[in-house]
């Protein structure tokens, strides 16, 4: 019985172990994932030989599962910022080696010791054409249901993003959002709760607008893009646009470490970066990513909406997601 | 029957024969009672020892109340469940084999499609752009669109379309063993057809009844997928809110102890289900 339960027990951990020459990169899935598998790990298997196994969606439960098991199967897993900085704080994740992902050009905002930035994007209000008569110009107007009348979509986690949006529109100047202030906020989403529909994933947020069953909501530009890329008929709003970044990390103890850094390298590089970000809409981390694209896709990109663009704190949000998350899913579910 | 032919293993008190049985009680001790015992532990050790997770759990209203809306649901699921199964139950119980065998067959076929496929397909139907709005719309009936997703009535419709086969097939087996004489009888003696029903058919079935909406009562309490896309929040179960406190909150404690919670109440109903089951089999209505 014991010699049976050891054979299956290596058994499964050959199945698993490392080959030298594959890695496991995890994303988001969808139209993102699709960018980031042509913009990085395609090219990168050409030129490293290494083969890069997609795999997805990202899920913080299973990475830490991963981690708190020492089975690591994912080497490079695309993650938010404040869910980054809370990670390396709970000793989830491997240090970068900058030694082998050069640092010198990429933007300080995104990339610390623990992670290095992925793309950055900006929510937007988006609306359908076809189902809004007038056009809403900024985050006030998704509150004002009487001059908008219609379901509005917002992004159902607890995440940054719709707090700052409410504090926004009840008037609460950019510079100060933070500390947030949660009671007044939360009065505020009241007065529209009824006409919320909520997106779980990207996709649900371009389903819903598409098809007119959310008038206007709150997307990230990327997926606005693609709606647009698509040939659907949708307005944008860059007024008081919201930037986050989305970073890469390599998880603690994944077994494909020196891959997962020369991965890095790559998805990080002028090159990299400026192919996926023709490719998202969403912003380089490089700066000298914008020199190789072309014109009017460096028109689609959040960098072109710098004017009244709002930072959310993503250090702010790493210390206190528990606490808003607690008041977050008690007002939602109330 | 048993004591007779029943032998007995002398050396371990086993049945003869249980040993080619044990790969399968492996198999169970492994993937079923194993994870269960650890999600029992890390209720209680995760991030410390002690029962606060539980301490927690009750003190949380958000998680008080999505109790009580799981268990709402579960409620409001199975009473329609019942109500659209019993007729169609009936008419299975007395049509001729042949046409009757069609009609479970599709019943069945409903089964094997695939739940978020079903789920989508709902979506499409009951959004406010959907087929159903459009076509009320469309014929005059109505003026605004009806509010049929993202609230209770998305989720009861959903998830009664879904658990109809767990509450027909029982109930079929239940009615098929009453006899129609009685009907008949329950006529002569001047009973109207609501009488026949209320006194006789009603009583008799029974205990297809309670089996069925027991079982459709526990399934529903850990359902997923279907209440995360035709509910709203405000109507949020608890598996959905147990997905988000591990995989959004790491909070692997808390969403242990909701876990097991859940496990407890559905296994004491399950329990109470068996003995229900127990007893018609004794009465002979299977």
């Amino acid at each position: 019985m014991k010699l049976i339960l050891t054979g299956l027990l290596a058994g499964l951990l050959t199945a698993t172990a490392a080959k030298a020459d594959e890695m496991a990169f995890t994303s988001w899935g969808g139209t993102t994932q699709e960018a980031q598998t042509k913009s990085w790990a395609a090219p990168f298997e050409a030129s490293s030989g290494i083969k890069v196994l997609q795999d997805g969606p990202t899920d913080y439960g299973k990475l830490k599962a991963m981690v708190d098991a020492g089975n690591v199967t994912w080497d490079v897993v695309d993650v938010e910022m404040d869910f980054a900085i809370k990670a390396a704080k709970d000793g989830l994740l491997e240090p970068i080696d900058y030694a082998v992902v050069p640092k010198a050009d990429l933007d300080p905002r995104f990339s610390n010791e623990h992670a290095v930035g992925s793309f950055y994007y900006s929510f937007v209000l988006a609306w359908n054409k076809g189902a809004v008569s007038g056009e809403p110009i900024g985050w006030a107007d998704m509150f004002d249901t009487k001059k908008f009348p219609g379901k509005r979509t917002f992004y159902k986690w607890s995440a940054p993003g719709v707090i700052e949006i409410a504090l926004l529109a009840d008037g609460v100047p950019a510079d100060k959002l933070y500390p947030l202030d949660l009671d007044r906020a939360f009065k505020k989403l009241d007065t529209i709760k009824s006409d919320i529909v909520w997106w779980g994933g990207g996709a649900e947020s371009q389903q819903l607008i598409a098809s007119g069953e959310a008038a206007f909501g709150q997307l990230w530009n990327g997926r606005v893009f693609a709606l647009q890329q698509d040939g659907t008929d949708v307005g944008v709003a860059w007024k008081q646009n919201l930037t986050a970044a989305d970073v890469l990390v390599v998880p603690k103890g994944a077994k494909n470490k020196d891959s997962a850094m020369k991965f890095l390298a790559a998805a990080t590089s002028p090159t990299g970066q400026a192919k996926f970000a023709e490719a998202s809409g969403y912003a380089p981390i490089n700066t000298k990513a914008k020199a190789e694209m072309p014109a009017d896709a460096v028109k689609a990109l959040p960098d072109a909406h710098v004017d009244g663009q709002i930072n959310l704190d993503m250090n702010y949000w790493a210390e206190h997601r528990d606490e808003i998350a607690t008041r977050w899913y008690a007002w939602q579910t109330k | 029957m048993q004591g007779s032919s029943f032998r007995r293993s002398s050396v371990a008190g086993l049945p003869a024969g249980s040993g080619s049985a044990l790969p399968a009680l492996l198999l169970v001790g492994l993937f079923f009672i194993v994870p269960v015992v650890a999600l029992l532990l890390r209720s209680v050790t995760d991030p410390e020892p002690g029962l606060q997770n539980y301490a927690a759990l009750f003190g949380s209203d958000t998680y008080v109340r999505v109790f009580l809306n799981t268990f709402l649901v579960a409620t409001v699921v199975t009473a329609v469940t019942i109500l659209v199964a019993f007729p169609v139950a009936w008419m299975l119980a007395i049509m001729p084999p042949a046409p009757g065998s069609i009609v479970f067959g599709i019943i069945i076929l409903s089964m094997w499609t695939n739940l978020l496929t079903r789920t989508y397909a709902w979506m499409v139907l009951l959004q406010r752009t959907g087929v159903i709005n459009r076509a009320l719309m469309g014929l005059g009936i109505i003026h605004e669109p009806l509010p049929l997703i993202n609230n209770l009535a998305g989720v009861t419709i959903g998830m009664v379309y879904i658990m109809l086969p767990f509450m027909i097939l029982p109930l079929v087996g239940t009615l098929r063993a009453i006899d129609p004489m009685t009907l008949r009888a329950a006529a002569l003696c001047g009973a109207s057809p609501f009488e026949a029903f209320r006194r006789i058919l009603l009583p008799l079935s029974l205990p297809g009844i309670a089996a069925g909406g027991l079982m459709v009562f526990v399934m529903s309490l850990g359902y997923f997928v279907t209440p995360a896309l035709l509910g709203g929040t405000s109507n949020m179960m608890l598996a959905e809110m147990i997905a988000q406190t591990v995989q959004s909150l790491l909070n692997w404690g808390l969403g242990s102890a909701a876990a097991f919670v859940l496990l407890v109440v559905t296994m004491a109903l399950y329990a109470i289900q068996l003995h229900l089951v127990g007893a018609r089999r004794a009465g002979g209505g299977l």
